[in-house]
């Protein structure tokens, strides 16, 4: 099934999604019509935690011009609480719209449908809404204190969860070790923020009592359940369509805005519209977890890692949907590509009065590597030892793959030492190092940061059975469809909707290299639409799972049709059909190309002729795959899993200058060498790696959703929350080698969340190396200008974290409510 | 009623303008921004909306010539003005050399940013024939790409200056 | 994030803007550039009842030398176009290089000087460059133009000698002193300067040395002031008139910097400014 010698794959094919963009004619959300369209807007909550006391919504369905008002009373009324994807406590109701009490700042308390946004807007100020404030709690440390304010009182604590795991004798690895490094991480909360905010447009047909979405939402096939289980219809009456998306980055699935959207189209009998505005995005869309990692790294004396042992507090924000999935994704990944065997890993996931949080890009493996790789060059550091030495000594290696780390991920390739090696030596590293010290002897700052990661691809969802106790979904599958039309072109579908990484033009290349046509003939339907692309509940977008996932069904579903015209093939040139190749779209005796049937004429016998089929053939040329990951299993009696599925690697080096008057730090060069196994296209992966790569930096330099101490967000403008821009970054640097995944259909690996993962750790790292003679130590992020220059005065203990040796002993806190919560490491 | 250069402040005005050269007159509420009369009363949707205070640049489009941010702009204020959106940059025999040299080069992945940084990189390309790519990148500082990490974006703008100048030597 | 409603009118001229001004009893304000406005109207923090564009009012886009040796500017005149335009960079070329700093192209497309001046944004380079050329701005009223000296204009936080029923319709700069020099420090080039400094001397008994971001309005930094024209074309002044900066600063503290970090990027910017200014000013 291999398409090894394929012409489309792995060729640099422009993307066929680029000439629509590039003219302005693609197809957002916002650019889709409906006959008697309405636009929704959403009243928000003022405070970060506070009762509703009252809502009179009278004077809004009053305003000339609005159709429909929805308050939280009657959305509870109308539609059942959103089903979590990880629930991790008895059920906690969250309904679209909140009901009695507000838990963050910018909670949709109630929302209206009007003619146009504007009026919609200003029917929201007639709205009048009575809170009676309450204490709220904005540090997750202090979110887990006995005396905290509680987000939801029945639950007794805002934590929901917390385990521990331990995987080989970590207590007598540390205790043989030479010495234990300990340190303790702080990440701020940002997010990826896709350029294209967040919206959805809902109608209801009472005739059928079925409803329609048009949404931007990335995963489609998890959405379709929660809104069918609210609503109370089956999904067999729910349509989803996804049209072009402006960038996801995991941050586009809300499920709560459609059920607003639905409920408000119910009650107005005409379509609603709502699309967030920038200031609803960054306030109340998702963020990225923040949170602390301490970590204990035993080493031998040569550099060795002996065991590792992490303590995890993600704050949640108020995140009912999703939580542990940070916590999940880091216990998966904690190796981090090193060989470590014995490892701990202790975690919190917290509620706070804060925006929620969910998916990202990275999601959680960006703070993860932050913290292993910021330990390894302090490790290098204290032991005398060049950064990448220190590295080489302590990777997997290729020899020892497929490797699998302790709590369970299994490495299936790559060739960690080679791709440092290539990035150190693409990066001058020696030059580098000489010309930091020439630099030093001039009064200039240089600084050199070097972090790896690896980078998974694939979410098997049976990882959160460790947080849930149970197995309600599993795996990691994707679906797709294949057709030669009637008159011989081509047609795919795919369950997964694209949000910029070029799957049309990816799917278009497997398929024609299968069929023997040109990318040109196949017509890949953009986006999703529930009623005719091949969808499971694990569809959509997230994990990287597209190149090693959704290609299998894609090549699945190709390689069926090809078979059948092959059949067809053999039957009407009677020939065996092992004699017959598709080529130049046809189907040709090998060696005889003049003996050859046009795939038009073929879909003349399959689609009108039938008479003319092989005995026992149906009708048709179409076929639907559905492809499972192979290393998907369940969690196993040790608690060990394969959380993601299939790895790829990247090796960072970048150059800092810090100017020693301002604390201002500028990228002078950036390296990445990464290796995602075969390249479908290599125009896309390295687009990939350029655009996660900024987002690193982002975060490391300029990104952070900040909070006053009463839950108010300061940051909620871009005018506020920095993103960054083109004189902001350098020209990224690219490399590769390719070690081809053994699991995957075509050998690829995953590449989207790339240089997201490791980037924040090189910037911290280089900054550090710049200052390391002063005795600073990079402990949190963003890395400000104001920052480095406190650290140049000398105020080693100021910034987040103050410059000593772990606070506190073990935190104590109740055990979750989840039943036998056996297993506990 | 409606107001044109008259003192009477008017809820309601009648603008005429020309866009991508064609005139349009249409009755517009004063508050509504150009980016949503393009988009909505002229269904030109190329025009994208990002953060409505005019810091990402996914709207920009060019007001006489000039770039300006269209979410910024009244459309009621547009009486007698000049707009050119995306649609207005991108011929109908087929795209241009820098809407050509943006596919080439893989200047996008989800496309959103990439009007306002084909309008921007317009000037740019009118103002400066042969940009290094220092001024490319201040050029398109105020023009936000979540997705590409501005690597292409630089290249496409350098390809197509430079398109553009073996043009201008034949 | 859509506008609260207002009324729209477009007058023909300045004065037709004042009587409109007038009429309204400050429930109206005046769209010039939008860049600042329009931001504040989008997120309904500004809800004036009527909006007055004041873009109809051609006489207030001209750039004209005066006999003096300066410069007579129009409110309107477009920040691009300050940057550009090379009668401003020779006779006021701080002017020129202050509004080159303004955010980015589509925003100096638009925005314009008057704007700025009588938005007042403390951390703006506009109103910090006017100040230091002792610029004198005329404001338009229902009686006639006063004149007003930018020192006596920016009054505070946003806040400008400005009656509810003027506006700003010219910038006189007089002749440039040949020293100048412009630094600010911002996160991202284009944002908001966290710290900036404009200063002009004459190489004579008079400097000009104004901070922006370190106060509420643009600061003249009188004991910078003092040390710069007692010694102007020392090399080693704007080290010791730099270190002085912080006497007269009384910077915020927000998101984006503490003021003890500004205060610290007052000094920095001071000195480079200085530098530059002595630089230009020739032996």
């Amino acid at each position: 099934m291999s398409e090894s010698g394929g012409r489309w794959v792995g060729a640099a094919v422009p993307l066929k999604e680029d000439a629509r963009l590039v003219a302005g004619r693609g197809r957002f959300l916002d650019d889709i019509d409906r006959g008697r369209l309405l636009h929704a807007a959403m009243l928000r909550s003022p405070h970060a935690h506070a009762r509703i006391v009252r809502l009179d919504a009278s004077g809004a369905a009053a305003v000339p011009g609005v159709h429909a008002v929805l308050t939280g009373a009657e959305a509870a009324e109308r539609s059942g609480p959103i089903r979590p994807l990880i629930p991790t406590t008895a059920s906690v109701p969250d309904h679209c719209l909140a009901v009695d009490r507000v838990r963050y700042v910018g909670e949709p308390v109630a929302a209206v449908a009007a003619v146009d946004r504007a009026t919609a807007e200003d029917a929201l100020e007639r709205i009048v809404v009575e809170y009676a404030p309450l204490p709220a709690v904005v540090d997750p440390e202090a979110a887990m204190r006995p005396d905290a304010p509680l987000l939801y009182p029945a639950l007794g604590t805002n934590v929901l969860w917390h385990d521990a795991f331990t995987y080989g004798d970590v207590d007598g690895a540390m205790a043989r070790a030479d010495g234990i490094l300990k340190e303790r991480f702080v990440i701020q909360r940002y997010a990826s923020t896709p350029l294209e905010t967040f919206g959805a447009i809902a109608e209801y047909d009472p005739g059928l009592d079925a409803y329609e979405f048009w949404t931007n939402d990335q995963r489609p096939g998890l959405t379709i359940s929660i809104l069918a289980a609210s609503l109370g219809v089956p999904q067999s009456r729910l349509r989803l369509h996804c049209p072009d998306i402006g960038g996801a980055f995991g941050n586009k699935r809300r499920p709560a805005y459609l059920l607003v959207c639905a409920l408000l189209a119910r009650s107005a009998g005409r379509p609603v519209k709502w699309v967030e505005d920038r200031i609803e995005n960054l306030t109340a869309l998702m963020h990225a977890c923040n949170g602390i990692m301490e970590v204990e790294l035993g080493y031998r004396a040569d550099g060795t890692l002996l065991a590792l042992s992490v303590r995890d507090v993600a704050d949640e924000g108020k995140n009912l949907l999703t939580p542990t999935q940070h916590n999940l994704i880091k216990l998966g990944n904690i190796a981090n590509g090193y060989r470590i065997p014995a490892v701990r890993y202790e975690a919190w996931s917290v509620l706070t009065n804060k925006c929620p949080s969910g998916a990202n890009r990275g999601i959680g493996k960006p703070f993860m590597c932050f913290a292993i790789e910021r330990a390894m060059s302090l490790l290098a550091r204290r032991l005398g030892l060049d950064p990448a030495e220190l590295r080489l000594r302590n990777y997997v290696t290729e020899a020892e793959m497929p490797y699998t780390t302790p709590p369970g991920a299994e490495y299936d390739s790559g060739d960690y030492p080679a791709t440092l090696r290539r990035a150190l030596e693409r990066f001058d590293y020696a030059g580098r190092r000489a010309e930091q010290a020439r630099a030093r002897a001039e009064g200039r700052l240089l600084g050199i940061g070097i972090a790896t990661s690896v980078e998974p691809a694939g979410t098997n969802l049976a990882s959160y059975e460790l947080v849930t106790g149970r197995r309600a979904a599993s795996g990691s599958a994707e679906a797709a469809m294949v057709r030669v039309e009637p008159d011989g072109q081509v047609r795919a579908s795919l369950g997964d909707p694209s949000s910029g990484q070029g799957y049309e033009t990816v799917v278009a290349q497997i398929v024609a290299d299968v069929l023997g046509v040109t990318p040109a003939a196949v017509s890949v339907a953009r986006g999703f639409d529930s009623a005719t692309t091949p969808w499971l509940y694990l569809s959509g977008n997230y994990s990287n799972k597209f190149s090693v996932t959704d290609v299998g069904a894609v090549l699945g579903a190709a390689t069926r049709v090809r078979d059948k015209l092959l059949r067809i093939a053999a039957h009407r040139l009677e020939i065996d059909a092992a004699d017959l190749e598709l080529r130049d779209g046809a189907a040709m005796v090998r060696g005889a190309p003049d003996r050859r049937l046009p795939l038009a004429e073929l879909a003349r016998t399959a689609y009108a002729d039938v008479l003319g089929l092989p005995p026992g053939e149906d009708p048709g040329l179409e076929a639907h795959h559905v492809h499972q990951n192979p290393l998907a299993r369940p969690v196993d009696a040790d608690r060990r899993v394969r959380s993601q599925l299939v790895f790829a690697n990247a090796a960072h080096c970048c150059l800092v200058e810090i100017d020693p008057r301002t604390g201002q730090i500028a990228l002078r060069k950036y390296v990445v060498v990464h290796d995602c196994g075969r390249e479908l296209n290599p125009l896309i992966v390295e687009g990939m790696v350029h655009g996660s790569t900024v987002h690193g930096i982002g975060a490391a330099l300029l990104e952070e959703f900040r909070y006053d101490e009463t839950g108010q967000l300061l940051t909620s403008t871009f005018m506020d929350y920095l993103k960054p821009t083109a004189v902001d970054v350098p020209a990224i640097e690219v490399d590769r080698l390719e070690h081809p995944s053994p699991v995957t259909p075509l050998g690829a690996k995953g590449v989207g969340e790339g240089g997201a993962i490791p980037g924040p750790a090189a910037v911290a790292n280089a900054v550090e190396d710049a200052l390391a003679h002063l005795g600073v130590v990079v402990r949190s992020l963003p890395i400000t200008p104001e920052q480095v220059w406190r650290w140049l005065r000398g105020e080693l203990a100021s910034g987040p974290l103050a410059s000593g040796p772990l606070t506190s002993g073990p935190l104590t806190l109740p055990s979750p409510q989840r039943g036998e919560g056996g297993g506990r490491g | 009623m409606s107001a044109d250069a008259t003192s009477t402040p008017a809820e309601r005005l009648r603008v005429r303008l020309t866009v991508n050269g064609a005139p349009v007159e249409r009755e517009v509420e004063a508050r509504l921004s150009l980016a949503d009369f393009l988009r909505q009363d002229l269904g030109l949707t190329g025009t994208h909306v990002g953060c409505e205070h005019g810091v990402c640049g996914a709207c920009t489009v060019l007001l006489d010539g000039r770039s300006a941010r269209s979410c910024l702009l009244l459309a009621a204020q547009l009486d007698g003005a000049r707009v050119t959106t995306i649609e207005g940059l991108t011929p109908a025999e087929g795209p241009s050399p820098l809407q050509e040299a943006f596919r080439a080069c893989h200047a996008m992945q989800c496309g959103f940013c990439t009007p306002g940084m084909i309008v921007a990189s317009t000037e740019l390309l009118t103002a400066t024939p042969a940009p290094d790519e220092a001024e490319i990148r201040e050029a398109l500082a105020g023009n936000l790409c979540m997705c590409t990490g501005y690597v292409n974006i630089v290249r496409a703008v350098t390809a197509a200056s430079r398109a553009g100048a073996r043009k201008r030597a034949r | 994030m859509k506008p609260a409603p207002f009324r729209y009118a477009r007058p023909a001229t300045a004065a037709e803007a004042v009587a409109l001004l007038a009429s309204n009893h400050g429930e109206a304000k005046l769209l010039a550039g939008g860049q600042s406005l329009v931001p504040l109207l989008n997120m309904r923090l500004a809800r004036p009842a009527v909006l007055v564009d004041l873009n109809g009012a051609r006489e207030l886009g001209r750039i004209e030398p005066t006999p003096e040796g300066g410069l007579a500017l129009g409110a309107l005149v477009r920040h691009a176009d300050l940057a550009a335009s090379p009668l401003v960079r020779e006779r006021a070329p701080l002017l020129a290089a202050a509004a080159r700093h303004v955010g980015h192209v589509a925003i100096r497309n638009r925005g314009t000087l008057g704007g700025s001046l009588a938005h007042a944004d403390p951390a703006a380079e506009l109103p910090a460059a006017a100040l230091a050329l002792d610029a004198t701005l005329g404001l338009l009223g229902p009686r006639g133009m006063r004149r007003v000296a930018a020192a006596d204009f920016f009054r505070g936080l946003l806040s400008t000698a400005l009656a509810a029923d003027e506006l700003l319709a010219e910038v006189i700069v007089p002749a440039a002193a040949a020293g100048w020099g412009f630094a600010e420090m911002a996160r991202r080039p284009g944002d908001f300067a966290l710290a900036g400094v404009a200063a002009s001397l004459d190489g004579g008994g008079r400097a000009r040395v104004v901070g922006f971001g370190v106060a509420d309005r643009p600061l003249r930094l009188r004991a910078v002031e003092s040390l710069a024209a007692a010694a102007p074309r020392d090399p080693a002044m704007p080290v010791r008139a730099g270190a002085a900066a912080t006497a007269d600063c009384d910077p915020a503290t927000d998101v984006h910097a503490s003021a003890e970090y500004r205060r610290h990027l007052a000094v920095m910017l001071t000195e480079d400014a200085l530098r530059e200014a002595v630089g230009r000013l020739g032996p």
